[in-house]
């Protein structure tokens, strides 16, 4: 008898299902997540616009759900899957840079539970909750993606 | 730092092996938890962390990789542009212990007359443990 967790029906129909929401960049957000960084001041264009440092979309990655809508621990609403495991850590991230991200940019975020992966380690069973996330300025352009695994467990 | 918007020609930097050190603090990690919208407690909540089994609050993952960038970009130049970065979280980093962000050039070639290198990444602790891997492809105009 297979006695190893398997992923319920639920949680099998979230995997490809996206959520689409746009924000507007502001030369504040690029110079606040520049600080945050600890990076020096970001380039400025000739046209006066602030230049995004490489993984600036980051700062768009988790949607602005209120915090009584949050999981206990705080954890992005993304991650909050009908699974049974309550930590969540980030595990790890590709992330393709397409094109600069400037002040005044809007950028359109689609982003796709890609799909749920049952691991057995050490410390017992970890779920692999991958999303993809694309990034789309206000030409249709592409400006980056991610593809982050976040590493879920009881 | 970062990317830009120019074409100027870039230099391609001599050094094939290149370290950026920094040291996170607890006000560091909570400007990224703002300004990205993080606000698992693991990152700010020493008590909640501790709960889980941490013996700090941990650094975010996506500051890991912004350390990685940057040291990056410090080592190729402010005309070059990175294209690709990737990284694992091996094991959790904490505020006020530095990380050493390290890289090494493993290929070159070039495309459209313009050269790429691929790069080995890794953050390595004050324990000389390894907290994340990582590789980067950098364009040179």
């Amino acid at each position: 008898m297979n006695m190893q967790p398997t992923l319920s029906n639920e949680v099998l129909a979230w995997i490809g299902s996206e959520k689409v929401r746009r924000y507007e960049v502001t030369a504040h957000d690029i110079r606040r997540f520049a600080q945050a960084i600890g990076d020096s001041e970001p380039a400025v264009a000739d046209d006066g616009a602030v230049v995004a440092p490489v993984l600036f979309c980051q700062a768009f990655m988790f949607d602005d759900v209120p915090a009584h809508e949050l999981p206990t621990d705080g954890s992005p609403k993304e991650l909050d899957l009908p699974i049974p495991a309550t930590r969540t850590v980030g595990g790890s991230s590709e992330f393709e840079v397409l094109g600069a991200v400037r002040s005044r940019d809007v950028i359109t975020i689609r982003a796709k539970l890609k799909d749920v992966v049952i691991k057995h380690g050490k410390s017992g069973t970890l779920y692999l909750v991958v999303v993809e996330t694309r990034f789309e300025n206000q030409l249709g352009v592409a400006v980056a993606r991610e593809v982050a695994t976040y590493v879920k467990r009881t | 730092m970062s990317i830009h918007t120019t074409h100027a020609a870039s230099t391609v930097p001599d050094a094939r092996a290149f370290e950026l050190r920094v040291t996170p603090d607890r006000t560091q990690l909570f400007a990224f938890g703002a300004i990205t919208w993080n606000r698992h407690k693991i990152h700010f909540d020493r008590a909640h962390a501790m709960a889980e089994g941490y013996p700090d609050v941990v650094v975010q993952r996506g500051l890991l990789g912004n350390f990685l960038a940057r040291a990056v970009a410090a080592w190729a130049g402010p005309e070059a542009r990175i294209e690709r970065l990737s990284w694992k979280v091996l094991r959790s980093a904490f505020p006020d212990r530095e990380l050493s962000c390290q890289g090494e050039v493993s290929a070159v070639w070039e495309d459209r007359g313009e050269r790429l290198f691929e790069c080995v990444l890794r953050i390595v602790d004050p324990d000389g443990l390894r907290v994340a891997d990582g590789a980067a492809r950098v364009r040179f105009q």
